[in-house]
């Protein structure tokens, strides 16, 4: 059952350049009701999930690649494919100015497949091997429009993801000699008599390994692929690079801290402290960055770069309270950038503009796209009320509770990151909704909100958003029985 | 309690309604529609106030332990009847005023709205649900701040949110202290930080005081972070500013009372080095103020900085935390409040009839529109604190709170400069009724017109005025309805 | 004595045989000669080590019944058979793969000398990994350079020619270094037999004699053995000789020909010094040190190649790197992932040699990047093909490079000097060799339209290497090779602990 869901999009997608379709809608149906199919089995399986873990084959020695849905799995998991269906619908539309939709759509399914092979990964070696399998599965979606940028960027998406993984393999290696398993337990497999002495050096390997992972994750200073891959086709960008890549290297990270070096090894070492600090600078650069940038989808990735630390902030707190957070702004944060990257794919779709300052009176025109990425901005900053608040509520909550100075910093990072979200994000919706008054509104005349296929999509975030800010307790509590390890 | 609820919410409901629907063919129609709105919320508002009760009403849950609930005590109503008269004030004003600027659709809307954000705000009954709002109404009043669509103007609302913003976040650093150290979120007089809870943790919990009086105290124009507000205020219409300047800021004052009052606790910063500084940057601010107040030669301007000395006056009210200061504080909100609308409608006034904006445009002033600025002159004596008008009796009540604190250097150094603040006061206010009035012997009589506004725009300065006044002459009952909170909260 | 212990032998001579019978056969029987030579080979190497296996345990075939000192051993492990059997497999598709670009580049009555030299390559390095005598196996590796330097230059062009003779400098002078270390050994213990030499040599490590001549014996023939196989300061034959040979040699040279001396030196540590007398020289160490530096300086030089066959040429330095780096850590578990490296790489950058020279046929014969644009899509085999072997490269799961990755990574890890260096080491040089294989991975399967290049002038091309079944069945069983090794390591790693076992 877990590998039909991973291997049905895997399979679906390279059938799609194979089968002659007539039409453009034969494809489109067939490719939503694979993935809607798809993400209907995921729910049912997490929903109905047994401890039971499915082994499909064996590497060397106690090597194995195998699954299990646990709690993470559930979160990661029903996350990707409770987006996925709403970005293909929104991609089918969007592709339409783009060509060779086909080989996009393939390598874009088979994502959502390779994607979920990490969540239900149940030991290191089959996380990384996806993880692995996702860089190159994604390469051909950067490069997708294959002009000179697009093929750099690429590149250097390749380079870094490959030697970031290069780096967490040499995590994996210690795992699987210092630990009782691979298999990912719920408070590390670290053996303590295996270590003895070499603390320092599995706490070396820890940020290695961390680090490592935190490539895909964006951690400075391997961050400056990210925003260079904004070049993909916006589909790709919102969901691969604000959700599913992304979210990858921290869904790993977490894996690494909490299944299998285990909190208690590492909290309260330097290890921990190095990696906060480095965290923290990621916070505050990304949204430095975001603010000088004139551009639009990199401003959102720059802010994407800072909203990805805000969960490895609660990661590297290493106290469930921090898991907690970094969980609910997992999955908060995935809904609310997919929203604001949709918001200007919309506006790229419909105008073709790209820079902030070509965005004058956008909102008049573009009322509803507009109105959503005014809520999924105010999101990002942390208004009451929004999805934002409570995932920083969460996060700043757990680092007051942890007693450790740094995190207390860390508030004031998350703090200081929110005004300059404030920042970067309002100037936007201000320009949009509020042009100056010598702005010729004559010049965006034809300018309106595009069809159901995109806006769709957008509806269905902005409830979100609202709804997780104004009713979290559920979800929220569901998250603490995760990071306390009941599921 | 649904009237709580509903002095809320019908004033957003209807703010968003007049900004989402189509702009009316009618000039009148609009008008008749917001003069409605703002009636009705008014009377919510009242209504609300009066059967209200004392119970917590909680509208819903954002997680298990964050409730947003709204509470009416007697500082919630004293601002909101603050509020609620100077939004319908400012509000008649404007009807007239906003004859020459364009958009008005989208004006009404973003004031309906502030207004039931500044309601929300005034009966909100947790920190939680405080700082939502708080947040709210920046968002909301900026757009009253760019509303005229110039460079300088939306550069002004950009400066206006972001340091509204940075001040708001300062504070909610605060707030997760509080949470974490505190019994509740929700504001009982005294304070609740919890004894057990703070146990050793007394420097950090300190140092979150400082900020959260740091963050909210932006948006009330205190030093270091009190440069939007000359920038903001002047650049909004002129009823704008007027709201802004005294009501808006007065949600700083509101949180600053919530948090110094009604959640750390008089007993918990008292004597601390957070209330030493405190003191310090509110005496450090109301001098400089008026004496940026006194270089300016933009009227509106000028009266920006005023705002900012005067608000500083309540703050140092507050800072010193004793009973008569704090009362003297609270009353000033009242004065402040009154007078400095009065001053903005004037200065909104002048503008509209003869478009001059600069101090010494405005010789013979008085003689064109002497009604007008019979008034600026009545006002401006009772922000300078001459007997008997309202401001005299507060500067009575905050010096007296200092002087018998006890606290040293300020006890005697804080009456000493509001003196002198008093005279630079009077140094920036009264010239221009003196050249107003008397333009001197090289006077081009001439020229003169005579330009008194319309019915609608005197009546709201003429209540303001009355009501200033009335404020010096019979200070008892509100005294006494102050000296009443002073022996809960002290 | 079963039957089957006659292979070794039997497969050495005749290789040597068909050799000599093949100077007087025209180019095509030649060809047919050689393939069926090696096919035979590969099934003698198959049947004695399924023998074995079931045997369990290794042998030595005095050759000729003669005893020592005179009589010439030969000795048969798990680990020797299935070398064999890997090289025999390697060397059929390397052939297959290069056939039609062989035929195009060397004159046809130069055909049947190829092969000669082919079959000569195949019987000494059958001889060296079955041999139990320092002195064949020194004359193996002579026949060796010469089989090599014959096969270099066939092309008979300047660069080629130039080629042959810097190897022939370089690998004579590692010839000599060797024969010296030999010459040496023999002084010092009076044997030749490696068996013989070896109880010497540990009667005289531990007696403490002769420290320095044997620490000199040992420098002597590890260098040059490694000037021979191109460790990384005496790498600078090797792009040449790699990059303008035609293209079965390169990938024979570069998959077979280095790995034979690699093979030839552990069997000189475990079988000739001893494992515990050269962990305690310093050699090991100087090694391991190459073997860093060659990862690190054959992937930077590599990556500032514009020559696809160079860059795959400097690839090997870093791939030989990582196997000295193994033998370095002188562990058994550093041993077993350089013998698998030795498996993985032979797998992979023969396929990589193969697919290139498909996808420069269809770039107009130039080998310049800029020129590969889109080859993939002319030549879609080839392209799936280069992918594969760049991936396996880089080490990504499910091809032979990660397990060899793996293996390395956990040998490093259980040393706990060289274990800090080894692991970055393997993480940077992992970067590198995805800078510069995913480079050229992107580029092919660039359209050329899109970079608005010169017109596209591939319609009237001649697709010498579309759609022949020959080159796209060796690319097709390279990639399977490459696949199993990744995928179902685990009998492969067996193996290799098994016949180490039996190795010392």
């Amino acid at each position: 059952m877990i590998m039909l869901v991973i291997l049905i999009p895997m399979i679906a997608g390279v059938l799609i350049p194979l089968i002659p379709f007539k039409k453009r809608t034969q494809m489109e149906v067939f490719l939503e009701g694979i993935v809607i199919l798809n993400s209907l089995l995921v729910w049912y399986l997490l929903l109905h999930r047994t401890e039971s873990i499915f082994t499909l084959a064996n590497f060397t020695g106690n090597l194995s690649i195998s699954f299990r849905a646990d709690g993470m799995s559930m979160v990661f998991g029903g996350l990707v494919s409770a987006l996925w269906p709403f970005a293909t619908l929104y991609a089918f539309e969007y592709m339409t100015k783009e060509e060779h939709e086909k080989v996009f759509f393939m390598f874009y399914t088979m994502t959502y497949g390779v994607t979920l092979g990490i969540s239900m990964a149940a030991n290191l070696l089959t996380m990384y091997f996806f993880y692995e399998l996702l860089t190159l599965v994604t390469v051909p979606l950067v490069m997708h429009t294959l002009t000179r940028e697009a093929i750099l960027a690429s590149r250097k998406y390749l380079y870094y993801s490959l030697g970031g993984a290069a780096f967490a393999f040499i995590g994996l290696i210690f795992v699987i000699i210092y630990g009782t398993s691979t298999n990912f337990v719920f408070g590390g497999v670290l053996d303590s008599e295996k270590i003895g002495t070499r603390t320092n050096v599995l706490l070396l390997v820890y940020v290695i390994a961390f680090m490592g992972f935190g490539v895909k994750a964006a951690l400075c200073p391997f961050n400056s692929w990210l925003p260079r891959a904004g070049v993909a086709p916006t589909p790709v960008t919102a969901l691969l690079h604000a959700v599913a890549v992304v979210k990858s290297g921290a869904f790993a990270i977490i894996r690494l801290t909490y299944y299998s070096f285990g909190i208690e090894f590492v909290r309260g070492t330097w290890a921990q402290n190095v990696l906060m600090a480095i965290v923290l600078f990621t916070i505050i650069y990304g949204c430095s960055r975001a603010l000088k940038e004139t551009h639009l989808k990199r401003r959102l990735a720059y802010s994407t770069i800072s909203n990805l630390s805000y969960i490895l902030f609660g990661v590297v707190m290493m106290t469930p309270a921090g898991l907690v957070g970094a969980l609910s702004h997992l999955v908060f944060h995935a809904v609310m950038k997919i929203c604001s990257f949709f918001c200007a794919g919309a506006v790229m779709h419909q105008t073709d503009r790209v820079y902030v300052h070509e965005l004058n009176g956008m909102g008049r025109k573009m009322p509803c796209v507009f109105g959503i990425f005014t809520v999924s901005s105010l999101g990002l900053m942390g208004v009451p009320g929004l999805a934002g608040f409570i995932s920083k509520w969460n996060l700043a909550a757990a680092a007051v509770e942890s007693g450790n100075r740094m995190a207390v910093v860390g508030i004031g990072c998350l703090l200081v990151s929110a005004l300059l979200t404030a920042m970067y994000m309002l100037t936007i919706v201000i320009r949009g909704f509020f042009p100056e008054n010598d702005f010729d509104m004559d010049t965006i005349k034809d300018v309106k909100d595009p069809d159901w296929k995109m806006l769709l999509p957008l509806f269905v975030f902005s409830f979100f958003i609202i709804a997780f800010g104004l009713d979290s307790s559920r979800i929220v509590e569901f998250f603490g029985n995760v990071a306390a390890g009941v599921y | 309690m649904r009237y709580i609820a509903l002095s809320i919410l019908f004033p957003i409901a209807a703010g968003v309604y007049l900004l989402v629907r189509k702009e009316p063919k009618n000039r009148k129609v609009l008008l008749a529609m917001t003069g409605v709105f703002l009636l009705l919320s008014a009377f919510w508002a009242a209504l609300a106030i009066c059967l209200g009760g004392k119970g917590m009403y909680t509208l819903f849950n954002l997680t298990d332990r964050l409730p947003i609930l709204f509470k009416i005590d007697e500082v919630s109503i004293l601002f909101s009847v603050l509020a609620a008269v100077i939004f319908l004030c400012a509000g008649s004003f404007s009807f007239v005023y906003m004859k020459h600027e364009q958009k008005e659709k989208r004006f009404y809307g973003y004031y309906l709205i502030v207004m039931g954000v500044f309601t929300a705000l005034c009966f909100a009954g947790n920190l939680i649900t405080f700082y939502l709002f708080f947040e709210l109404l920046t968002l909301s009043s900026f757009p009253l701040v760019l509303h005229n669509g110039k460079k300088e103007s939306v550069m002004a609302a950009l400066k206006y949110l972001f340091y509204s913003l940075s001040g708001a976040y300062l504070s909610l650093f605060g707030l997760y202290f509080v949470e974490k150290y505190g019994n509740t979120l929700t504001f009982s007089a005294g304070g609740v930080i919890s004894e057990q809870a703070a146990a050793g943790h007394g420097g950090i919990l300190l140092v979150t005081a400082f900020f959260m009086l740091l963050g909210f105290g932006v948006k009330a124009g205190m030093f270091p972070m009190h440069s939007w507000l000359s920038t903001a205020h002047p650049a909004a219409p002129a009823p704008a500013s007027a709201v802004l300047s005294a009501v808006i800021v007065k949600a700083g004052v509101l949180a600053l009372v919530r948090v110094v009052f009604y959640s750390y606790g008089v007993s918990f910063l008292r004597g601390t080095w957070v209330q030493s500084a405190w003191l310090v940057l509110t005496l450090l601010t109301i001098f400089m103020g008026s004496m940026l107040a006194c270089r300016e030669p933009v009227l509106k301007k000028r009266l920006a900085f005023s705002t900012i000395s005067q608000v500083s006056y309540i703050l140092f009210g507050l800072a010193v935390m004793n009973g008569d200061s704090i009362a003297g504080g609270l009353f000033h909100v009242l004065c402040h409040g009154f007078v400095k609308a009065a001053l903005f409608l004037c200065a909104g006034v002048i503008i509209y009839a003869t478009g001059k904006t600069r101090v010494e445009e405005l010789r013979g002033i008085g003689k064109e529109m002497p009604f007008t600025m019979c008034c600026y002159t009545v006002v401006s004596l009772g922000l300078i604190g001459i007997p008997p008008m309202g401001g005299f009796i507060s500067k009575w009540y905050l010096a007296q709170g200092a002087l018998s604190s006890g606290i040293r250097v300020i006890g005697w150094l804080g009456p000493v400069v509001l003196l002198i603040s008093a005279l630079l006061t009077a140094g920036y206010l009264l010239p221009i009724s003196v050249h107003g009035f008397l333009p001197g012997e090289d006077y081009d009589y001439g020229k003169l017109q005579k330009k008194e506004p319309p019915l609608l725009m005197r009546v709201p300065i003429l209540v303001l005025t009355v009501l200033s006044v009335a404020m010096g002459l019979l200070p008892g009952r509100v005294l006494d309805y102050l000296q009443q909170l002073m022996e809960k909260i002290v | 004595m079963d039957f089957v212990q006659n292979f070794p032998f039997f497969s050495i001579i005749l290789s040597m045989l068909s050799g000599i019978i093949s100077s007087v056969l025209p180019g095509k029987a030649a060809k047919w000669v050689n393939t069926a030579v090696i096919f035979i080979s590969g099934v003698l190497s198959w049947v004695l080590l399924l023998y074995l296996m079931r045997k369990g345990e290794s042998y030595t075939y005095m050759m000729g019944h003669f005893p020592a000192p005179w009589g010439n051993e030969i000795r048969a492990g798990v680990l020797e058979a299935g070398t064999a059997l890997f090289f025999c497999i390697i060397m059929l598709l390397s052939l297959f793969g290069g056939r039609k670009k062989l035929e195009e580049e060397v004159d046809s009555e130069k055909h049947n000398l190829y092969y000669i030299l082919m079959d000569l390559m195949l019987s000494s390095l059958l001889a060296l990994v079955y041999t139990n005598d320092l002195f064949t196996a020194y004359v193996f590796v002579e026949i060796n350079t010469i089989a090599a330097c014959g096969l270099i230059m066939i092309r008979q062009n300047g660069r080629t020619i130039e080629a042959a003779v810097r190897y022939m400098i370089m690998s004579l002078l590692g010839s000599g270094l060797l024969l010296m270390g030999i010459c040496m050994l023999y002084d010092l213990t009076g044997h030749l037999l490696m068996s013989n030499i070896h109880e010497q040599v540990k009667a005289l490590a531990s007696s403490g004699q002769y420290r320095t001549p044997l620490l000199v014996t040992i420098a002597l023939m590890s260098v040059g053995l490694a000037i021979k196989s191109a460790l990384f300061p005496f790498h600078a034959w090797l792009p040449d000789a790699y990059g303008y040979s035609t293209v079965s040699s390169a990938a024979v040279l570069s998959s077979l020909v280095s790995k034979g001396y690699i093979f030839l030196l552990m069997k000189i540590v475990y079988r000739v010094i001893g494992v515990t007398v050269f962990d305690d020289s310093r050699i090991i160490d100087v090694l391991f040190v190459f073997g860093l530096m060659g990862m690190i300086f054959g992937s930077l030089s590599a990556i500032r190649e514009n020559d696809i066959r160079r860059m795959i040429a400097y690839s090997s330095v870093a791939q030989i790197g990582y196997i000295y780096m193994g033998i370095g850590m002188g562990t058994e578990a550093g041993m077993a992932a350089s013998v698998f490296h030795i498996l993985s790489h032979a797998a992979t950058k023969s396929l990589l040699f193969v697919a290139a020279i498909g996808l420069t046929d269809v770039s107009k014969g130039s080998r310049k990047f800029i020129d590969l644009t889109g080859a993939a899509y002319r030549n879609k085999w080839a392209g799936v093909a280069f992918t594969v072997g760049s991936l396996s490269m880089v080490g990504v799961p499910l091809f032979s490079g990660f397990i060899s990755k793996l293996l390395f990574a956990q040998a490093a890890v259980q040393n706990s000097g060289k274990m800090l260096p080894a692991l970055i080491v393997l993480g940077i040089s992992t970067i590198l060799n995805a800078i510069y294989f995913m480079k050229t991975v992107i580029r092919i399967y660039t359209p050329v339209d899109s970079i608005n290049n010169t017109a596209d002038t591939a319609g009237d091309m001649v697709y010498a290497y579309k759609n022949r079944r020959s080159y796209t069945t060796a690319l097709i069983c390279f990639t399977i090779l490459n696949v199993i090794l990744g995928v179902s390591s685990q009998p492969v790693v067996d193996l290799i602990g098994q016949g180490l076992a039996m190795f010392s």
